[in-house]
Parts: C-alpha cells; sequence; structure tokens
C-alpha cells in the first residue's frame, strides 16, 4: 500500500492539504478541550452549528457563514450557561445542543430530499473540497492559530486553576468565551470535511492520545498537533488505497477517524512502558 | 472481662508500583479504645484507612477487623470521611444522609423502616441537629455536615469507627459536640481510630496514638508515645521544641 | 383540529401511545442520569451504538437487538477505558464516540448500494411504530422502572458519596455497570420515537426542568417522568399538525419546557435568583 501516490491527483492534493491543516489546528485546540475536559462542549458546537449550515443551504448562502453565526451564537450561550450551578453544566449543553439540532432537522424536514441532505451535513465529503473551501479553511485556522498563540498561556492557567487565574486579575469568563469561540471556529472548519459527528474526534482523540504520551503542555500540544495531521494523512491515504485497489469504497472522513483512534489506542499500549522506563 | 480485639494490624504495608506508601504499621485496637494516625500531610493516613476498610489491598502483612479480613467486615465498620468531598446541591436531607447509615441492615431491594428512621432521628440528636432533619445536606455549614456525617456512622451501630480529619474546618460548637458524641460511642463498647494533625484535639479525643510518616514511627498509649522526640522523628525539621516539653509543628 | 380528531388514524394513536410511553420512561431514567452527572456519556451512547444498527441492519436482524447489544460492548468499553489512570472520564466517552460512530459510518459506506434509511435511526420516525415496537417499548419501559426501583436507594446513595458507598460494602463497579445498562435501555428504547442522536434531550430535559422546581427526589422523578410524557404529546400533536419531523418536535417541546422553567422556576429560576440577591436585606444571623 503507497501512502504517497494517491495524492498525485489535484483533489486529493486539496483534500490532504485541508485534513493536514485542520488535523493541526483541532489537535493544538484539543489539548485545551481534554485539558479542560470540555470534550462535551466540543461535541456540543458540532450539533448547534447545523441549523446554521441548513438555513444557509435553504437561503443559499455560504455554508460556512452559517455555521459560524450558530457557533458564536453557541459559544455565547455555552460560557453564559456554565455558571448556572443548579442545573449543572453538562445537562444545559446536552438540552442546548440538542434542541438547536433539531430546530436544523425541522427545518430540513420540510424539505425534499430530506434523507440525503441530512446523511453530507452528518458525514462530511472531504474528497469534494475545492479552493474555496481550502482558502476558507486556511483563513479560519489562521485567526485560531493567532488566537491560541496569543493567548495560550492565559488559556493553559485557567485549565489548570481557574482560582489563581481569577485572583491575578483575569477575567475568567472573557477566557472561557475565546476558548469556547476557538473551539466554535474549529468545528466550523471542519464541518464539511468530515461532517459534523466526526469532528469531535479530530479535536479529542490526537490530544487524548497526546496525554498519554507526556506530562508537559508545550509537548502534548506538539504531539497533538502531529497526530491530528498525520491521522489525516494515514486515514485519507488508506482509505483511497482500499478503495482502489480492493474495490471497497471507505468513507473518507471515518477512515480518518479509526485511524486516530488506532493511534490512541496505540498510545496508550505504549503509555505505561514508557512510565516504567522512567524510573 | 478480656476486651475484645476489634482490629489488629501486623506489619501491613501498602505500595503502589514499588514504592511504599505507608508500611510496617503494627499495632491492635481493643473495644471502646479511641486511637489517632497522626502525621504529616502525604504520610499514609488515609491510605492506612481505606486499607483497613478493605478498599485498598495490602502489598504484605495482615489487617484483621474482628478477626476476619476487612471486606468481610464492612457492616460493622463505619466511615466518616470529609464532608467538603460531598456535592452541596445534592436532593438528600440531613435524615436522609443519616439514614444511609443503616443500608447495611435494611440490605437490598428494601426501604428503611420505621424503626431505622427512630435510629437516624436518634443520631441526628445525638449530634444536636435533631431539628435540622429535613433540611437539605448543602444548607448547612460545614461544621453541621460533619456532624451529620458522624450520625450517619452512629446510626449504623459499628464496631470500629474510622474519621479522617473529622475536625478539618470545622467550628468550635461542632467540634465540641463531636467529641462528646465520640465519647459516647466508645462508652458503648466501639473502638475509634481518627486521621487528624491537630494534637490537641488528639490529646482530648484518644487514649492512643500510631505515629506515620510513610512507615509506623510509634504505636502505643498517648502519654508515652505523643513525646517530642518521636514527634520530631515523625515531622521532621517541621517540628520544633519549645522550652523543654512543648512541641510546635510548624507545618501539619 | 380536536385533539383526538388529529389522533383517529390508527397510526397516529400508535405514535401516541409510544411518545407517552418513551417519555415517562426517559424521564425517570433521566433523574438519575443528572444525579450521577451522566448526560455526555448518554449522548455519546446513542452516537455509539449506531454500527451495531449497521451491522443489524446488514445482517438482517433487528436494528433494535443490534443498537442493544453494540451499547452493552460500549458500557464495558467506556468504564474500562474510564478507569485508567491518565484518561479522564470525558475524554475516554469522546474517543469511543468518535471511534464507534466512525466504525459504523465505515461499515455503511463499504456496502456499495446500500440503500437502507438509517436517517429514522437517527432522528426517529415515530410514526412508523408498530404493534411490535409498542410491545417492546412496554416490556423494556416496565424492566428499567423495576430495577430503578429496586436499587433506588443504592443509586442515590452512590451518586451522592461513592467512597460511602464502597465503605458500606456495595459492589461499586456493578451498581455503576447496572446504571449504565439501564441508560443505554433507555436510549435504545427511545430510537422509534427520537432517534439516537436526540434521545438525550428527551432523556436529561424533563428531569433538568423538574429539578429546578422541586427539592425532594420522589416528586422530581414524578414530574420528570410527567414531563416527559407530556413533552411526547403535545410535540407529536404539532408535528402531525404542520407536518415537520416528529422527534425533534418533542425535542423542541422538552427544551422549551426547560428553557422557560430555567427563567420563572421559584427559588430557583433566573428571575426568582435576580430577586433575592437584589433584595438582600442586612448581615445575615449566624447558622
Amino acid at each position: 500500500m503507497n501512502l504517497f501516490s494517491p495524492f498525485t491527483l489535484p483533489y486529493m492534493q486539496r483534500a490532504l492539504l485541508e485534513v493536514l491543516v485542520l488535523g493541526a489546528l483541532a489537535g493544538a485546540v484539543g489539548v485545551l478541550v481534554v485539558l479542560r475536559r470540555l470534550a462535551f462542549v466540543g461535541d456540543a458546537l458540532t450539533h448547534t452549528v447545523f441549523p446554521g449550515i441548513v438555513i444557509a443551504h435553504l437561503l443559499g448562502r455560504s455554508l460556512l457563514a452559517g455555521a459560524l453565526a450558530f457557533g458564536v451564537l453557541t459559544a455565547v450561550l455555552l460560557t453564559t450557561l456554565g455558571s448556572h450551578r443548579r442545573v449543572g453544566d453538562d445537562a444545559a449543553l446536552a438540552i442546548l445542543l440538542t434542541a438547536f439540532f433539531s430546530i436544523g432537522v425541522v427545518l430540513i424536514s420540510r424539505t425534499r430530499g430530506f434523507t440525503a441532505d441530512l446523511s453530507v451535513f452528518l458525514f462530511g465529503r472531504v474528497l469534494a473540497v475545492d479552493r474555496t473551501d481550502l482558502a476558507q479553511t486556511l483563513v479560519v485556522a489562521a485567526v485560531a492559530a493567532l488566537v491560541l498563540g496569543l493567548l495560550h498561556k492565559e488559556l493553559v492557567l485557567r485549565a489548570f486553576d481557574p482560582e489563581a487565574t481569577a485572583a491575578m486579575g483575569y477575567r475568567t469568563h472573557v477566557l472561557d468565551l475565546v476558548l469556547n469561540l476557538l473551539i466554535a471556529l474549529v468545528v466550523v472548519a471542519a464541518v464539511e470535511a468530515v461532517g459534523t459527528v466526526l469532528v469531535i474526534a479530530l479535536i479529542v482523540v490526537p490530544a487524548a492520545a497526546a496525554r498519554l504520551l507526556t506530562d508537559r503542555v508545550a509537548a502534548m500540544t506538539v504531539l497533538a498537533c502531529l497526530l491530528g495531521a498525520a491521522g489525516g494523512w494515514l486515514g485519507l491515504a488508506v482509505s483511497f488505497e482500499v478503495s482502489v485497489d480492493h474495490d471497497l469504497r471507505l468513507a473518507a472522513g471515518a477512515t480518518i477517524v479509526v485511524v486516530l483512534v488506532g493511534l490512541f489506542l496505540a498510545a496508550a499500549a505504549v503509555s505505561p512502558l514508557r512510565r516504567r522506563l522512567a524510573r | 472481662m478480656e476486651p475484645d480485639l476489634v482490629l489488629v494490624l501486623r506489619r501491613a504495608t501498602v505500595a503502589y508500583e514499588r514504592d511504599p506508601v505507608v508500611e510496617g504499621v503494627d499495632g491492635e485496637v481493643v473495644d471502646g479504645q479511641s486511637v489517632a494516625l497522626i502525621g504529616p500531610n502525604g504520610a499514609g493516613k488515609s491510605t492506612l484507612i481505606r486499607a483497613i476498610l478493605g478498599l485498598v489491598s495490602l502489598t504484605s502483612g495482615t489487617i484483621e477487623v474482628l478477626g476476619r479480613p476487612p471486606p468481610a467486615a464492612r457492616r460493622q465498620v463505619a466511615y466518616v470521611p470529609q464532608a467538603d468531598t460531598l456535592d452541596p446541591e445534592f436532593p438528600v436531607s440531613a435524615l436522609q444522609v443519616v439514614l444511609m447509615g443503616r443500608y447495611p441492615r435494611v440490605g437490598w431491594l428494601r426501604r428503611p423502616g420505621a424503626a431505622d428512621r427512630q435510629a437516624a432521628q436518634r443520631a441526628l440528636a445525638e449530634v444536636g441537629l435533631a431539628e435540622r432533619a429535613p433540611a437539605r445536606f448543602g444548607t448547612l455549614s460545614g461544621g453541621q455536615r460533619q456532624r451529620v456525617l458522624l450520625a450517619r456512622a452512629i446510626a449504623q451501630e459499628p464496631r470500629l469507627l474510622l474519621l479522617d480529619e473529622p475536625f478539618n474546618g470545622v467550628d468550635a460548637l461542632s467540634q465540641d459536640l463531636l467529641l462528646a458524641a465520640l465519647g459516647r460511642l466508645r462508652a458503648a463498647g466501639a473502638a475509634v481510630v481518627m486521621a487528624t494533625h491537630d494534637l490537641g484535639l488528639a490529646h482530648l479525643a484518644c487514649d492512643e496514638v500510631c505515629l506515620l510518616n510513610r512507615h509506623q514511627i510509634g504505636f502505643g498509649p498517648i502519654g508515652t508515645t505523643l513525646t517530642p522526640e518521636l514527634l520530631r522523628a515523625t515531622y521532621g525539621g517541621q517540628a520544633l521544641q519549645l522550652r523543654g516539653d512543648g512541641v510546635i509543628v510548624a507545618r501539619p | 383540529m380536536s385533539f383526538f380528531d388529529a389522533f383517529g388514524d390508527s397510526f397516529a394513536r400508535r405514535a401516541l401511545l409510544e411518545a407517552v410511553m418513551v417519555g415517562g420512561l426517559c424521564g425517570a431514567v433521566g433523574v438519575h442520569v443528572l444525579l450521577r452527572r451522566l448526560p455526555f456519556f448518554t449522548m455519546a451512547l446513542g452516537h455509539a451504538t449506531f454500527p451495531g444498527v449497521v451491522l443489524a441492519a446488514l445482517a438482517g436482524i433487528s436494528l433494535f437487538a443490534g443498537a442493544a447489544a453494540f451499547g452493552a460492548v460500549i458500557v464495558v468499553v467506556v468504564a474500562l477505558l474510564g478507569s485508567r489512570e491518565r484518561v479522564d472520564d470525558t475524554s475516554a466517552v469522546g474517543v469511543t464516540l468518535s471511534g464507534a460512530f466512525a466504525l459504523g459510518v465505515l461499515l455503511l459506506s463499504a456496502q456499495a448500494g446500500f440503500s437502507r434509511d438509517l436517517t429514522a435511526y437517527l432522528v426517529g420516525s415515530i410514526i412508523t411504530v408498530g404493534p411490535g415496537d409498542l410491545v417492546t417499548t412496554a416490556v423494556v419501559g416496565a424492566a428499567v422502572l423495576a430495577v430503578l426501583a429496586a436499587l433506588h436507594k443504592e443509586l442515590v446513595l452512590g451518586a451522592f458519596d461513592r467512597g460511602g458507598l464502597a465503605a458500606l460494602g456495595y459492589p461499586v463497579l456493578a451498581l455503576d455497570v447496572v446504571l449504565l445498562l439501564v441508560i443505554e435501555a433507555t436510549v435504545v428504547t427511545s430510537i422509534p420515537a427520537v432517534g439516537t442522536i436526540l434521545a438525550v434531550a428527551l432523556i436529561v430535559a424533563p428531569a433538568a426542568t423538574a429539578r429546578l422546581w422541586t427539592e425532594r427526589l420522589r416528586a422530581t422523578t414524578a414530574l420528570a417522568a410527567t414531563l416527559g410524557a407530556l413533552s411526547g404529546v403535545i410535540g407529536l400533536l404539532i408535528s402531525l399538525q404542520w407536518r415537520v419531523a416528529a422527534g425533534a418536535t418533542i425535542v423542541l417541546v422538552a427544551a422549551a419546557q426547560f428553557s422557560v422553567s430555567l427563567v420563572v422556576a421559584p427559588r430557583h429560576g433566573l428571575l426568582a435568583r435576580a430577586r433575592t440577591t437584589s433584595a438582600a436585606p442586612g448581615p445575615t444571623p449566624a447558622g
């Protein structure tokens, strides 16, 4: 199986660039998500951008814009809801995200082609990425990377010790909002490629794997980016080769996720060995 | 009449992956006796308590509770954790928390009955919180919550009571009530093992002491074992001698 | 259109019955989901049963059975993964959720020409519920409620004070697995009504609403079940009237109940809180 030959084709090259960028970006943001145990938030966002995409689709506008609008709205709502102790973060999130998703479903159900449309939104079409999509992804990635770079140490501090963060004079709510917006950006960028349901994998899995391999945040971030990008490349290559050589059509997005989970399991296997060696 | 052996430890050692967390604990506790587990943070007090509860296995040595291995004796052993580990928003009343101590008697599939409710009510009265029975657990103060947890243990009618830092952050009134209730439990024959770093309270509440700093430094009557010399061995450089007899622990 | 006219057709009456049963069951189970802080897990479970459904569809056996069996596997995997050091519960669930769902998508895509409509599985299709589904729902529902009633005090203690449960000698891990399996059974049973992605809302929202109105567990459970059933009925009615997806509408009704309660509930609602903080008297007496 040749892991490089698929990428002589232009559409595969675009897909590769898309997943490399997304994989690295999602990995970096994912570190914060994993440290803050925010996987649920990430998942919530993948559901809440759905109605945005549907509305944009029905209005004939840019899907990215629709997703972005709802992503930002969600990030704001999440930040404000997170402080209502009685209900608990998770419950409010679950209700919020399914309500939003339901709005999307209700809207779609009024149109024809209900099933097909829903599938595309849910599972993505990375192989159909064109230059505009790629350009949009790169812009979003650049913005997110910039914000992440500028605020990294504050975000890490907030993840580790919210009380100290507040005591030092940082507005933790603002930091939370920033992180939620970052996650929203990543979700929005990745949704067309791998679909709403699989985006969460890109965010959580590489970072969780990196966590198993190192105790230091800097190393964890680098590893997560590498693993994310590697998963993207391997997933694309494998799905292509298998489809061509063995006549077995494997959805590209799903293959990427399965590869990432495989890398995670490998990390999980290696992790206790590493610790014993470190003694 | 010979007092019964409630707890016997013989060279008990707990280790996680080759690092001993607490080792060489050796001693006996009989009916009505009260032992303070004293040592700095990280000395292994909580681990030892978990080992006595059978929640953690020994790497070597033995522990016997009422002549049996710890998991077999759990019905007779009551555990009082620190109250701040529990969620204050949880929808349970003080009485309902105390009733939880009756579950081993109630058994699977059944609900606590009238007799259990009375026992719970009595236990709450023992700690001076009878009139707060219907209040939600989280609305009580820290000291009151700690008293409710002791009442839960009392309702269990145990032979052995294990407490983990029961006086941490507890107001003076609650402290007095806790001490009084513990005293009554001991008079009724229960043995008490309490992890604490409060030397003054150890003197008030206990007659024996076990000094721990990952290994046992001493186990015996409080008068002869809680000496400046042994305390210094326990706390290392953090214990200062004060004019001959008194010892101050700089950092518990 | 009068209320009963809307349910004149037999499919509508079956749908109504299913909505009431599923809504009530989800509400009751939801109380425990909240006490143990398991909404994320519940959502992940819905996603993770997807490969089981695909496999069942391919093998030609009942989708329900496939989802149930696979869900049980997922429960075990999550419990094992989450108990390892360095993998916190949330990440374990996230990894399992995405891995399993991707597997399902892969299996689906590998089947060239496979055209079975699986969106009904994802977002529900209550109007196609048959008598067999009704029986399954009733039986599973009764079993789940019986288990919850039998283990009520242990489950509540475990949610409140896990260490205390262990100290009293209860098998904590076994009780965990029982609860997770109960949740799984509930999610799978809700599939015909609201589908797997939306099931979590019907489980969590009525219970979350109930908790805003009452402090006592018994009352919370009764209220949650009632609200769940009510969401089912009202949602179904609206969806029949406006010809939109029923499952999603039911969920929106449940979410609306929650949102309204969040604002107006006495004592715990946002308005009530605003009133108490602005009306602060003087220093409070010592407690």
